[in-house]
């Protein structure tokens, strides 16, 4: 094995929302393990077994086909289990969390293909899309479990990385610094700020179970001028009648949310007002809210009019840093394969009102925020759950350990460890930016 | 000439690295040469008198353990010991000794005379001997060569020394002594990447125009520590005392900044955030209108002080008035002006983990010249030194200890990879698996692999062993104890520690629980003369307590060092352009391409690395290694 890790992974491999089946994969040394517990027997390798899928409590999840595969003739080439069951996405993550519970690891986006890779099982040019993949992965899976999650998560783990990082740098330079005279907090102070922590932690982490924060996704700005077809883009796409759609511009005053699955990425879709100079104060305001919007957002849709796409390299311009997609719309009214903008500008051509094209539209936007396994998004979000589920645990211990008169250098240990997990989220804190801090912070040695 | 005598293995430099050096090559059989500006300075504490604290007596009893020379000359020379952190737990419990500088310079010089196959010659080396890439030997001043395989340098601030006591500078290696320059042009010569550090020292004051009845007394702690496994007896016992800087003495510091080299931009090294001088501290925390300083004896035979915290090198006459504005000192005189000091260093990234130069086959660097400070991180670095160079010559593999067995592994790690951007010291916090690198524990964790080595003597592992087995013995001997909570044991064992027991257990068990002390646990057993009445008893009791209570932690820590090893032998294929992975974000490939770590575990350390962005690194180093 010369994978990272030699631990045992788990994941929903199949996209969420879509299809009748889905499968939840397990690949390591507790695969078998973990298949016994779940379906209640061992299971014999090759051979498609139709199972009760239960937790650890005897209840059951789920039913539906179970397949084993012994190391080394397995995609990953270690044991796999892969259970194919029918339940919606809740039943799904609770057959998932099952098998966490039963010793896996929350798989890391790639990491199946990555340990197949690693363990001989794929050859050069596989490897070559795998690389990309995993590449693409870890910074859109991040960008996109944040993203899964809402803007205020990523936030909320930051803020609370910061105030870690505070309390550690206090708790460290009392340790290391002994005879300085640091300890203005005191010991309670320590044990409050643990408190608190542990207070946001749990919050943010009870917010991510319910689902308070999911599914907000990447937000997708529609500008464009008025009467261009924005509104009825936004419809098709959703589904629904959502937005107000008539001939006369200027129809779309307000923003317009939507929150959809687009094949796996979540997305709010925001209807903007039709961008034009106007006299009238109330569409004015519009205007000005739309051109915020298209700011905030991670993708611009540029909706023009086929026949007329003179605006369209004005609007990807005001758009800026943020990525740009020109939509031609009404390709019903014309026989337009592609519209050519300028140069470096290939619109996408559509029919809001037929439909066509948005297959198109749709792969598009998901290969312009760098979505390229629906899976990705859904076991990064799950992944950073297990990480802040960690963090919570080490602070609970923590708590304990301020309260029993345990040394201090044993607190500090829970909070490196806390901190370390949303370190995997935020990205690794080593020993020096401690000490970096502790020094900024306070006037210490002789 | 050629010096008739041939050498295995030459150390340059009698300080606290080269001393270290040398005795730990001759322990390991090589044929020995130390090589010194002066005899009369091996062991020199050029700057505060005080070996231990935070990190750094962690260092000292893994020297120990090893069968080092730096804690039994602390334990000579020591005239007030304490033990800092007592509460707040094993691993960060740190034992500080003061000490009497001729006393410690009297004991090192006795321990390397002593030493057999270690010979001490007095000349200043000049230039290397360098034949086809390799060291072949030292020349010294009176051009006599001196030929060996393997050659430690351990010259301290010696290189390109230049001292500041305001605006005027002058070169120097430490106030008093010449530096080494021949031996620096020869060394900038060498495809080395040198770069320049700053440290400094306060102006020593003599006791005897000091008013000590005003300053808070600080007691050496009783009962009296000691620093080595194998106690040698302390000197006399005196204690330190503590003033404080005022608004006053703020005051004067500011006015004197114009003429400070600090300020002045006269000094360009970089000096240690965590020993800053007195006048960085005033500029930096402008809010706080006192500082501690702490009044040190420099011996028991001389009046003069040290007074730790009040490093500067500002002018002398801003130095007096300065000096003179604290409580105690207002006729204090001054004996020796302070100074800041700045001196070459030599990237420590251009050495492997052997503290062997990566350039020149044979050519060890250890101390200060490798960008740390402190005698305490400059003796381990030079025993690590000597051993590899004698280890080297004898054909042996170099023992490099990993950052979960010991701070000389967290050390020379943290220096070979990040290399040094201030003056590197030691602290526990560097040390992400510090509940297992413990003082107490120093000897079980490294005594075995010195006898191995060939470091550690007769007299030190029957010593070792036996407590060893006494910790077995009493490991056992509470194992065996059962307790069943409706029986008498268990009831009795509820009554006394007041502790529930929900089901059978043993005595060893019960320990885990942070209510059960094992003083009162053995007690309770009632263990036979025969155990209770061994010297190392009590160090026995202790250690067991610490190992039994932290196993959970120790055990969560093994999964993590288990990674880290797979991870470092995970090399990183050199041709990697970090700047073509799409897969990172634009601050990680820039660190990545600054880095050029080796292998992954290095790459993992890296601030701001996510799992994510690991997998990335290994399959792409993968791809490359495929197609390559």
């Amino acid at each position: 094995m010369s994978g990272l890790d030699v631990d045992t992974i788990a994941a929903v491999a199949t996209p969420p929302g879509m299809g009748g089946v889905s499968i939840v994969r397990i690949s390591g040394p507790a695969a078998a393990g973990i298949g016994r517990l779940l379906c209640g027997a061992p299971l014999k390798p090759r051979l498609a077994a139709y199972r009760s899928f239960r937790d650890g409590g005897g209840d059951v999840l789920d039913e539906g086909v179970a397949l084993f595969f012994r190391a080394p003739r397995s995609f990953t080439g270690e044991d796999v289990l892969e259970l194919q069951g029918h339940g919606g996405p809740v039943v799904v993550q609770r057959v998932l969390e099952a098998c966490l519970d039963a010793g896996a690891r929350m798989a890391r986006p790639g990491e199946f293909s990555e340990r197949a890779f690693l363990n001989g099982k794929l050859d050069l040019a596989q490897a070559e899309a795998v690389a990309d993949l995993i590449g693409a992965a870890s910074v859109s899976a991040t960008r996109a479990a944040l993203r899964s999650l809402t803007g205020s998560f990523s936030r909320r783990v930051d803020d609370l990385a910061g105030d870690m990082l505070g309390l550690r740098v206090f708790v460290e330079a009392v340790i290391d610094f002994p005879e300085e005279e640091l300890d203005l907090l005191g010991d309670g102070k320590v044990k409050e700020r643990i408190r608190q922590l542990h207070a946001e932690l749990a919050t943010l982490l009870a917010q991510c179970r319910d689902g308070a924060l999911l599914n907000q996704g990447i937000r997708v700005a529609i500008t464009g001028a008025p009467n261009v077809g924005k509104s009825s883009l936004l419809n098709v796409l959703s589904g629904q009648d959502a937005a107000i759609v008539t001939d006369v511009p200027g129809t779309t005053r307000d923003l317009l949310k939507v929150d959809l699955v687009l094949e796996g990425l979540p997305v709010t879709l925001v209807d903007t007002a039709g961008l034009r100079d106007t006299e009238d104060p109330v569409e004015g305001e519009g205007v000005r809210r739309a051109r915020a919007e298209a700011g905030r957002a991670d993708l611009v849709l540029v909706v023009c009019d086929v026949r007329n796409m003179r605006h369209a390299s004005f609007e990807t311009e005001a758009a800026g840093q943020i990525p740009t997609i020109v939509v031609a719309n009404k390709a019903d009214l014309g026989d337009f394969e592609t519209g050519r903008i300028h140069e470096s500008e290939t619109a996408v051509c559509v029919s809001a009102k037929t439909g066509a094209g948005i297959g198109a539209l749709i792969e598009r936007v998901k290969a312009v925020v760098g979505f390229h396994d629906q899976e990705e998004g859904f076991t990064a979000r799950t992944r950073h759950v297990q990480a802040l589920r960690e963090a919570l645990s080490a602070l609970d211990h923590a708590l304990v350990l301020g309260s029993d008169g345990s040394p201090s250098e044993l607190i500090a240990e829970e909070l490196r460890v806390a901190h370390d997990a949303l370190g995997s989220i935020t990205g690794t804190v080593t020993t020096d930016d401690l000490l970096g801090e502790i020094f900024s912070t306070f006037c210490v040695g002789k | 000439m050629r010096h008739p005598q041939h050498y295995d293995v030459i150390v340059i430099g009698g300080g606290h690295a080269g001393t270290e050096a040398a005795h730990a090559s001759a322990r390991f059989g090589a044929r020995t040469l130390l090589l010194t500006q002066s005899v009369e300075t091996l062991g020199q504490m050029s700057c505060n008198p005080a070996i231990g604290g935070i990190g750094k007596s962690h260092l000292v009893r893994e020297i120990d353990a090893l069968g080092g020379v730096m804690g039994k000359a602390a334990d000579r020379a020591g005239i007030q010991f304490r033990v800092l952190n007592a509460a707040k737990g094993a691993a960060v419990r740190a034992t500080r000794a003061q000490v009497d500088r001729v006393l410690y310079r009297n004991a090192v010089r006795a321990f390397i005379e002593a030493k057999s196959g270690l010979d001490v010659f007095q000349q200043s080396a000049v230039d290397l001997i360098v034949k086809g890439g390799c060291v072949a030997g030292v020349k010294t001043q009176a051009g006599i060569d001196f030929s060996a395989p393997a050659v430690v340098l351990a010259t301290g601030t010696f290189l390109g020394g230049r001292i500041h006591i305001g605006m005027d500078n002058q070169p120097g290696g430490r106030a008093g002594d010449a530096q080494s320059n021949a031996l620096a042009e020869r060394l900038r010569a060498l495809p080395f990447s040198v770069g320049r550090l700053k440290t400094g020292t306060p102006p020593r004051i003599d006791g005897n125009t000091v008013d000590f009845s005003v300053m808070d007394v600080q007691p050496g702690d009783d009962p009296l520590p000691s620093m080595s496994f194998l106690p040698e007896p302390h000197p006399r016992q005196v204690p330190c005392h503590i003033t404080h800087t005022n608004e006053r003495t703020h005051a004067i510091i500011e006015s004197g900044l114009d003429r400070s080299p600090l300020y002045s931009g006269a000094i360009e090294g970089t000096g240690p955030r965590y020993c800053p001088s007195i006048e960085d501290k005033v500029v930096r925390f402008a809010e706080r209108t006192e500082h501690q300083v702490f009044v040190e004896p420099e011996g028991l035979e001389t009046s003069e002080l040290y007074p730790n915290g009040i490093s500067t090198s500002l002018p002398f006459d801003v130095q007096v008035e300065l000096v003179r504005s604290i409580r105690g000192f207002e006729r204090a005189h001054i004996t020796r002006p302070g100074y800041a000091i700045e001196y070459d260093f030599f990237d420590p990234r251009d050495l492997h983990h052997s503290l062997e130069t990566r350039t020149v086959g044979g050519l060890f660097f250890a101390g200060q010249i490798n960008g740390t400070t402190g005698y305490e991180e400059a003796a381990a670095q030079g025993l690590l030194a000597g051993l590899n160079a004698a280890r080297l010559v004898g054909g042996s593999e170099p023992w490099c200890p990993g950052r979960a067995e010991a701070y000389l592994g967290v050390l020379v790690d943290d220096l070979v990879n990040l290399g040094a951007n201030e003056p590197y010291r030691m602290f526990t916090s560097r040390a992400e698996f510090r509940l297992r690198l413990r003082e107490d524990n120093a000897d079980a964790r490294l005594t075995a692999k010195g006898r191995e080595l060939g470091l550690v003597n007769d007299a030190r592992w029957t010593r070792f062993d036996a407590k060893r087995l006494l910790i077995e013995e009493i490991r056992a001997r509470l194992a065996g104890v059962r307790l069943h909570p409706d029986h008498v044991g268990g009831r009795r064992f509820e009554q006394v520690f007041g502790e529930k027991l929900s089901r059978d257990t043993t005595l060893l068990e019960t320990l885990k629980r942070p209510a059960v002390e094992i003083g009162r646990l053995v007690e309770f057993a009632g263990f036979p003369f025969t155990v209770t009445e061994r010297d190392d008893y009590g160090a026995a009791l202790a250690q067991l307590e610490t190992d039994v209570k932290y196993e959970g932690y120790i055990k969560r820590q093994d999964e993590e060092i288990a990674r880290i090893r797979r991870h470092e032998n995970m090399v990183l294929s050199s041709e990697l352009d970090y700047r073509c992975i799409d897969g990172l974000s634009s601050e990680l490939r820039l660190k990545l391409t600054e880095t050029q770590p080796k292998t992954l575990a290095r790459a993992a350390r890296i601030p701001g690395m996510t799992p994510a962005a690991l997998s990335v690194l290994l399959v792409y180093s993968r791809k490359l290694d495929a197609s390559g």
